[in-house]
């Protein structure tokens, strides 16, 4: 009970609710983000309330949903849909089914202060189920973003297979994140390639180690950078890059996308029997790629809450060729060039590029972070927000995506 | 008395005579001028000249052919060329189709003239002409659907970065334009091969009578440029897409799988085995059009150059040439109808031809719908 007076006394507790079209319905969801820490996963719990009188012995349903997006509305042909959409969890919320499901605490919350018309419902992931994932479209793209979405749609209806009426459904949009693991690992990534000539003898070694293997998103990637040249070719520039690596598992297709790159003639040319050290930083982020089409971004819901997609981690036991929807890795790539004969000596370092999880320290200052850019944006928000002081249940609207009206 | 006799068998031989008497008098192309006999061949003269009503008949189908391909290709010109939406690479050569299929229509108003001269008006240079339309059109015709069946299957077999974009696409309509021209500008110059009357000898195409080996040579290059070549390629293109889509359905049912989903559907309407079906639909009624198209004329071409002469008598000859025409005027129908950005500008700019074009499908769809309501409608009655 103090734990309960302390944290409502701290921070008000964000709700968010969407109503239905014709205003009988509304679903309560306690938040948006719901993260998939490989051992569990963060439950879809909300609670709908329904004006009974309005129902007539009809039920309302929920489901979740996921939609892929693998192609441009506007590249549709022949009446082939570039989207399948999967219901991958359906419950009857009213009347309730299973009155002694176990309830979370906000769902608790919410149902002590909605009264008796309120009905709590739950949804867990499927254990497979890929992250929110959005691939940048290009600015003359029309439609829908090819991507992975989750939503939460509830509907009235008189059985599970009657159609809705769009009236009286409502869609949340949600999306499903992974966050680090506690412990960023020791293991520093590294990565020894040596390249020979044919009409020479000798050879020029390039060896490339990162300082961790996993980052945080906006966090700065120092790639530490050794070449010794034994050869008789002299090494004219060297050019470092973080490279995002998207793989569409729904149609066996994948492209890279260079997200940060630097060129350096820096102690260049290292000549026959040199050799170099140097450290380059590069740091991957989204807002300097905006104009690179296909760039993959985590699913996001606000305008201001992009970021490059995280690394899609599998659990363990699981072959990474299993994971499904999109499949997000980042290496960085170094390249020598050699001049116009001896060619280019290449190596790929991989690494992981994620948000820190919740309760670190890391996270903290990554909160911190984020509060004081979004603070000034809240300030000529708050008049958005239906703010129910008593309870300190902050309650926003979901107004601001909705996902099935026409653009 | 033997004369008198003579002229009264001839009624019985020549049954035509009751219809209009001058007919019978006369053999195909006998008013054709002295000075241009020569572009008729000797096989047209064995044949007694065509009724007029065969011609004005001719020419009533030309002018309802030219009506449907005006509307349906002058309204894909028109809103594919104004809307915005509809700018897109792939557009263009559906533009380019109808641009071609126009080009044929300009064909018609000659013909209509001609039926009405029951001969060539120009003689030479009118066939020339008449001939290098039919020739562009047709053979760009051809190889612009092979275009749209290769960049359909781009765009559906990696929807990524498959598209074709526009220097790409204005490349491709350039090639097929292009691959028209020999079969034009060759014969039109008589450098090899020559464009003359045939049918009723009012129309006019290559020259498949001739004996001389520059002739076969020339039908059987042409047989393949314009027909087995842009064939294959549809086949060919089509299928690999029919392919493409099986592919991603499959991948899409093994995701759905692991995560435990019964139902897998593009929208809660559609049943998912049908998008294959739809698929299929589409690329086979495509593919039946350009041989419903094609291969009359290209029978009529290789029985005149290789075959029995004596089956290609003036009607059957004119039968290839409306097949082609007909298919010019379903072209915009089959290709913009099906397109769903098409239809809803259609809607916004056309709302009165809104109710005509229910069918999203293809043409054998919207027949077979109709069939199933004129059955119904006596039952309804009775």
């Amino acid at each position: 009970m103090l734990d309960y007076i302390s944290m409502a006394f701290v921070v008000a507790v964000k709700v968010f609710k969407k109503t239905t079209p014709n205003g009988k319905v509304t679903v309560y969801l306690g938040k948006r983000d719901f993260i998939d820490h490989m051992d569990y996963c963060d439950p879809v719990d909300g609670v709908v309330v329904v004006d009974t009188e309005y129902l007539k012995g009809r039920k309302v349903y929920s489901q979740l949903v996921t939609t892929y997006r693998y192609g441009r509305e506007e590249d549709e042909v022949m009446g082939v849909k570039f989207s399948k959409e999967m219901v991958i969890g359906q419950d009857q919320v009213v009347p309730m089914i299973n009155s002694k499901m176990e309830l979370t605490p906000v769902q608790e919350k919410l149902l002590k202060k909605l009264g008796p018309n309120a009905y709590p419902f739950t949804f867990i992931f499927p254990e497979m189920a890929p992250s929110s994932v959005t691939l940048q479209p290009a600015e003359e793209d029309q439609g829908k973003p090819m991507g992975v979405e989750y939503c939460v749609r509830t509907y009235v209806a008189e059985n599970e297979d009657q159609k809705s009426h769009k009236r009286s459904s409502v869609t949340l949009a949600i999306k499903k994140l992974q966050h680090a693991p506690a412990s960023r690992g020791r293991r520093l990534p590294s990565s020894l390639v040596s390249k020979g000539f044919t009409f020479s003898n000798g050879k020029i070694n390039l060896e490339v180690t990162l300082d961790r293997e996993i980052y945080y998103h906006g966090e700065k990637i120092a790639a530490n950078v050794i070449v010794s040249n034994n050869s008789r070719k002299s090494v004219r520039n060297i050019r470092c890059m973080v490279i995002q690596h998207v793989e569409i598992t729904m149609i066996n297709s994948q492209f890279s996308r260079h997200v940060a790159s630097l060129e350096s003639r820096e102690g260049c040319p290292i000549t026959p029997g040199a050799s170099l050290s140097k450290t380059f930083y590069l740091i991957p982020l989204a807002r300097t790629n905006k104009d690179i089409r296909g760039v993959a971004l985590d699913g996001h819901l606000k305008e201001d809450d992009v970021n490059l997609a995280s690394s899609t981690l599998v659990s363990e036991g699981k072959c990474p060729a299993d994971a499904i929807g999109i499949v997000v890795s980042y290496s960085i790539r170094v390249k020598l060039n050699c001049g116009t004969l001896g060619g280019e000596l290449v190596t790929d370092v991989p690494f992981k590029l994620l948000h820190p999880t919740e309760g670190t320290i890391e996270r903290q200052r990554f909160n911190a972070m984020k509060k004081m850019q979004s603070i000034e944006r809240h300030r000529y928000e708050n008049s958005l927000y239906v703010n129910e002081e008593e309870d300190n249940i902050v309650f926003e609207d979901f107004a601001r995506l909705r996902m099935n009206e026409p653009q | 008395m033997a004369n008198n006799s003579d002229e009264e068998i001839r009624p019985m031989a020549y049954p035509l005579k009751m219809i209009s008497k001058e007919v019978v008098e006369h053999m195909l192309g006998w008013n054709i001028p002295e000075e241009h006999q020569d572009l008729v061949h000797e096989h047209w003269r064995s044949f007694p000249a065509v009724s007029k009503y065969w011609h004005y008949c001719l020419a009533l189908i030309y002018m309802m052919l030219m009506i449907t391909s005006l509307t349906g290709n002058g309204i894909v010109i028109w809103i594919f060329g104004t809307s915005k939406s509809l700018r897109s690479a792939s557009n263009m050569f559906v533009i380019n189709l109808a641009v071609f299929d126009l080009m044929m229509m300009l064909e018609m108003p000659l013909l209509i003239v001609n039926s009405f001269y029951q001969r060539l008006v120009g003689y030479q240079l009118g066939c020339d002409i008449y001939a290098v339309l039919g020739a562009l059109s047709g053979i760009g015709g051809a190889i612009t659907n092979a275009v749209i069946a290769f960049d359909r299957y781009k765009t559906i077999s990696c929807p990524l970065d498959g598209r074709i974009n526009r220097i790409q696409a204005g490349l491709l309509i350039a090639f097929t334009w292009f691959w028209a021209l020999p079969f034009t500008i060759l014969p039109a110059l008589k450098i090899w091969g020559r464009f003359v009357p045939e049918g009723f000898l009012t129309t006019c195409s290559f020259d498949y009578f001739s004996d001389d080996q520059d002739t076969k040579v020339f039908v059987a290059c042409i047989f393949v440029w314009s027909y087995c070549i842009p064939m294959t390629l549809i086949c060919y293109f089509y299928s690999q897409l029919f392919g493409a889509v099986r592919l991603h359905e499959r991948m899409l049912q093994e995701q759905a799988k692991k995560m435990n989903v019964k139902s897998l559907a593009a929208n809660k309407e559609d049943a998912n085995r049908s998008v294959e079906i739809r698929i299929a639909k589409v690329a086979f009624t495509i593919f039946f059009l350009f041989v419903c198209a094609w291969t009359p004329y290209a029978f009529v071409a290789m029985t005149g150059a290789f075959g029995d002469r004596n089956l290609l008598t003036p009607v059957a000859t004119m039968i290839p040439a409306v097949c082609c025409k007909v298919v010019s005027c379903i072209d915009p129908w089959v290709y913009a109808i099906n397109h769903p950005r098409y239809r809803a500008e259609l809607q916004k700019r056309l709302p009165w031809l809104g109710v005509r074009e229910q069918d999203p499908d293809s043409v054998s769809t919207t027949t077979s719908v109709v069939t199933t309501q004129s059955q119904a409608q006596p039952t309804t009655e009775a």
